[in-house]
């Protein structure tokens, strides 16, 4: 193998790797599927780095030796792309096929089948309406709720349209979500405004992420524990305070 | 009746969140499943227990061999069906709180809600880690006795 074809398999090593960390794969996940690629190419040696925002990767073998860095931007909890992902990578060492094919299957996997905007909405709305009755709502609380929850869907990607900062776009969703909360028990429609905000803040906060952060401090990915929770504590600081905002207007 | 209720939103909460992270197909309704699992274990757990920190290690405990087992029969990453059963034991709710006493410099209920918040999260990433480090170091066991 040249060095040119050994630097394109790990340039499609590296973009799995990318997409598996979009798509919220652990970092331990990542680097293990980059060297795995890379060793089922006939690399001696690789050595992988990776935190959310970056991953390094250098290969050793009789072609000479290659080096790739990427960053990576933006995150997101795309389970179903991780899993074909994982598909792909496994495949990938099982049959080592030619560039083209990687390139092909991937696109394949950009273009799969993603659930329509309004199963979205809906489902905004049974998950906000679930979690109020989850922390003791009544049935009112929760038809409020995933009232409440069908438009901050539609605000988010209202938001997310205008390319706005976004913890100010989780800022603004919150703000409405309260003020909407309030107004909900003012005309009746509620019984306790916290109990319908309940479900909506269950959208919004990070728990998952603040949950996996300390998860990835305990298993060794000190870097990568350490600036998801700062982000998450950041994120569930302006849920809160796009909340309390709301409930000091009443 | 109040639990039966919990265990029925517990359903639908963690479908809901499935469907968000874009799993398809039967894997949603069993990673759904998991999420009804997680809760029952943690209320099953609260009756021998008065703390909420070991009713979410154990909760947790469970549903990693879930996810692992599950992970195997489908032959997809364990994250898949982790992440959405872990949903119920989220301490989303008691994080809020927490930002909200700050807001309102309640520093007493600060303090408590957020020793709260990140011990149950830490108990929940240790129930997560163990499990997976034991689930994997017996199963890679059997696994090179088989091959032996």
């Amino acid at each position: 193998m040249r060095c040119e074809e050994a630097e394109q398999y790990l340039y499609y090593a590296m973009t799995i790797g990318e997409q598996l960390l979009i798509s919220g794969a652990e970092v331990g996940r990542v680097e293990d599927t980059i060297r795995r690629i890379c060793l089922a190419y006939g690399a001696e040696r690789v050595d992988v780095f990776s935190i959310t925002s970056s991953i390094v990767t250098t290969m050793y073998g009789e072609f000479g030796i290659c080096t790739q860095t990427r960053r990576v931007r933006g995150m997101a909890n795309d389970l179903g792309k991780l899993d074909d992902l994982n598909q792909l990578s496994r495949y990938i060492c099982a049959h080592r096929p030619e560039p083209s094919e990687i390139r092909t299957r991937l696109s394949a996997i950009e273009q799969r089948p993603v659930y329509s905007f309004q199963m979205q909405i809906f489902i905004y709305a049974v998950i906000s309406g679930s979690f109020s009755v989850f922390f003791g709502g009544d049935l009112r609380d929760m038809i409020a709720s995933a009232l409440i929850g069908i438009v901050l869907k539609l605000l988010e990607s209202f938001l997310k349209r205008s390319s706005l900062n976004s913890l100010i776009t989780v800022f603004l969703c919150c703000g409405m979500g309260g003020i909407l909360a309030n107004f909900a028990v003012r005309i009746g429609l509620g019984h306790r405004a916290d109990l319908i905000s309940i479900g909506n803040i269950m959208l919004l906060i990070p728990g998952i992420a603040f949950t996996n952060s300390l998860r990835d401090l305990f298993s060794g990915d000190t870097i990568t524990g350490l600036i998801r929770c700062m982000e998450s504590v950041l994120l569930a600081f302006v849920v809160g305070l796009g909340f309390t905002a709301a409930n000091l207007l009443f | 009746m109040h639990e039966i209720i919990q265990l029925l939103v517990s359903f639908t909460g963690s479908l809901g969140f499935a469907v968000l992270f874009n799993i398809h197909g039967k894997k949603l309704w069993f990673a759904a499943l998991g999420g009804c699992l997680s809760w029952a274990v943690y209320l099953v757990t609260g009756i021998w227990t008065a703390s909420p920190y070991i009713c979410g290690f154990w909760s947790t405990v469970v549903i990693t061999l879930y996810a692992e087992c599950m992970a195997r029969i489908h032959k997809t990453p364990v994250t898949v069906f982790l992440v959405s059963a872990t949903i119920p034991l989220i301490p989303g709710a008691a994080l809020y709180r927490t930002m909200n006493w700050m807001m309102m410099q309640e520093w007493d209920k600060f303090r408590a809600d957020g020793t709260y918040t990140i011990l149950f999260a830490a108990s929940m990433a240790a129930g997560m880690t163990l499990t997976t480090i034991l689930f994997r170091m017996i199963w890679g066991w059997k696994y090179r006795q088989r091959w032996m």
